[in-house]
Formats: C-alpha cells, structure tokens, sequence
C-alpha cells in the first residue's frame, strides 16, 4: 500500500467512527443478544469484543509510548507499507472468505464472564484510538516503529501498526453483529 | 489478531517466495554435490524436492551434521557466516530441486523490504536449534537419541533414507530399526 499520511489517517479515522457507532449500537441490545453464541464454541459478541479490548490494552499504550519520542512529517509525507505490514494487515483484514485463526490463549475471552462494561471499554478504547489518529497525521509513520504483540523481536511501521489493529477490529466487530444476529 | 505464533523462518520465505526473491533453481540428481568440502558457498537454499544431506569427512568417516527435505532452509552455516571456505559437503540424497539466493542478494531483499528486524529473529532459533543437536551428540542413550529426533522432526522418517538417520542418530542402521519396532 502506497499513499499519504492525510489519506491513510482519514481511511483509518472512518473505520474507528464507524467502531464506534457500531460499538453504541450494540451498547442498547440486551444482555441475552450480546452473550448468545451463534454456535458452539464460537465467541458471542461480548467475546468479540473483549478480544479487542485485550489487544487495545497492549497497543494503545504502546502507540502512545512510540508517538512520545517520534519523528515529525507532514500530511503530505508519502506512506509506504513493509512487506510484514502489508502481510499481517491482510492477514486480519475482515473478507469473504475468512481464513480461520487460532487465538493465542491470553487473547481468547471465551470462558470469562463478561458484562456490557466491556462495550463500553471499548469505546473508550476508539476515543483514545481517534486521539492517536491525530497525533499521527504530523508524525513520519515509516521510520517510527512500534513493538508488536506476538513477537520481541520484530517491529512494525506506526502506519502498519495502526492498519494491522484498526483491520482487526473491522474483523471482529463483524463478527459480533453477526453473532447477535 | 496475527493470531498464529509468528514463525520469522516462515516469514522469510514467505516474503522471498513473493517477491520472487530466488535467483535461480537448481536440478539435482542423485548424489551430486551441491558443496564440496574446502569451497566457500554463501547461498540460502530451499529444497522445493527431493533430499539432502550435510556431512564433513573425518579420515575414513562421513558425520552427518544435518538432514533436509522438502520446504526446509538449507545453508552451509559456518561458510554463510565467515565467507570462507569450509569443509562441510552437501550431497543430495535423491533427485530433486532446489531454489537458491545469494548472501549478498539475501541483504539486498532484506534492505528491500524492512525485514532486517525478522532476520534478525531468527537467529536465536538457530541457535536454539544448534543447542538441540548439541543435546543429540551428548545424549548416551540411543534410544533416547532416536526419540529426540523423533519428537522434533517426525516427517525426517517419511523423507530420509534410514541409512543416513541412522548415521545422523550415531547408530548403526540395525539399531535404528531394532528401536523403530519397540
């Protein structure tokens, strides 16, 4: 993926916006809807979306920690995806035919008791993420990196960083509507 | 998210698969060198069929250092690292192809495309896996040997002819198959 910073900011803020809206929707469906499991062993939308409250709780802090001590660009600087990045947002990316994914056991929220407060961490979670967004659009969203959650080793552009988790979130926020049926 | 435990080895190839980062593919036929001893080979190759072997010569005996089959990695490590001769050989096994790029393209492919960063990851599962043959060798039980080595690479006993796992487990091929059938 070849753009600009403007142009990847504005794609990404309309994803948050619409999380958020989605997230607010679910916020009024009752309790029975958000816990049913559209089949066995599959997450109910509360699992969905505390799957993404998990990840949220590592990566926005680390974004935050990352922008703190960033190098600056403008909102015409050209962004280019890494080939890893380009990889790990197309693997998350929400699409017809879902490849099926195996959850890393401290990412998966199936078995937990969850209540709606989980809806509403998550909103909180795409205000903060819309907050970010801002920062980033003077930021140089190549040569700033971050950490990622599945390995010490390896580090991603910001940009890649914020599609890779801004996708997912599409994927799963998904696949809770679906799952309230 | 990026839910499979990230393997960067994988990763690599992935990415050298891709990008068509490969410079050429080689056939090979039965017992053709691939690296003779005393040659300095740098390249990274990827048995895409057949088999092969790595082994150095100590007076009149072979000692099999390492096994490869379809979609493993292969590079004559001490060579790759030093860019000197070493006196390791690789022979392949059976007739088959492998696909090769060179150390000096393999950093290009690298700057390329940011993967320093996953190169990097990988080599403390070589060393890592160094460390496990390591454990082999000094392992007095064949049988614990043959385990090892059956726990870790399971498919080795489907792609390699037993008279080369046998003399990569330090056994004789009559022990291997006596420990097969227990």
């Amino acid at each position: 993926m070849k753009t600009t910073n403007a142009a990847l900011i504005a794609e990404l803020e309309e994803y948050v916006k619409r999380h958020r809206e989605w997230a607010l929707e679910l916020r009024t469906m009752p309790l029975e809807a958000l816990s049913n499991s559209p089949k066995p062993g599959a997450w109910c939308a509360l699992e969905c979306i505390e799957h993404l409250n998990r990840y949220g709780r590592f990566y926005l802090p680390e974004i935050k920690r990352r922008l703190g001590d960033c190098r600056s660009a403008t909102a015409n600087s050209a962004f280019r995806s890494s080939w890893l990045g380009e990889y790990f947002a197309d693997s998350v990316k929400d699409k017809p035919k879902l490849n099926t994914m195996n959850t890393f056991a401290n990412m998966n929220p199936s078995g937990s008791t969850l209540t709606v407060e989980v809806i509403d961490e998550f909103i909180e979670q795409q205000e903060a993420l819309l907050g970010l967004l801002k920062q980033c659009l003077l930021t140089d969203l190549v040569k700033t990196r971050t950490s990622i959650s599945i390995s010490k080793w390896i580090r991603l552009r910001l940009g890649d960083t914020l599609r890779v988790v801004i996708y997912h979130n599409d994927r799963h926020m998904a696949q809770a509507f679906r799952a309230v049926g | 998210m990026l839910e499979r435990p990230v393997n960067p080895t994988q990763l690599l190839v992935s990415a050298l698969d891709q990008v068509q980062a490969w410079e050429n593919r080689l056939e090979l036929k039965r017992g053709e060198l691939l690296k003779e001893a005393n040659t300095t080979d740098t390249h990274i190759y990827r048995v895409k069929s057949g088999s092969l072997r790595v082994f150095v010569v100590d007076g009149h005996e072979e000692h099999t250092i390492r096994l490869a089959y379809q979609g493993n990695i292969l590079v004559a490590l001490d060579s790759f690292f030093t860019e000197e001769p070493s006196d390791l050989v690789i022979e392949a096994l059976k007739r088959g192809a492998i696909d090769r790029i060179s150390k000096s393209a393999f950093f290009a492919f690298l700057n390329a495309h940011d993967l320093w960063d996953t190169w990097h990851a990988t080599l403390p599962i070589l060393i890592l896996q160094q460390m496990e043959r390591e454990r082999d060798l000094l392992t007095s039980s064949p049988a614990e040997r043959y385990q090892r080595v059956l726990k870790r690479s399971p498919q080795v006993f489907q792609e390699i002819p037993h008279k080369y796992i046998a003399a990569y487990l330090r056994m004789t091929p009559e022990t291997l198959s006596r420990l097969q059938k227990s």
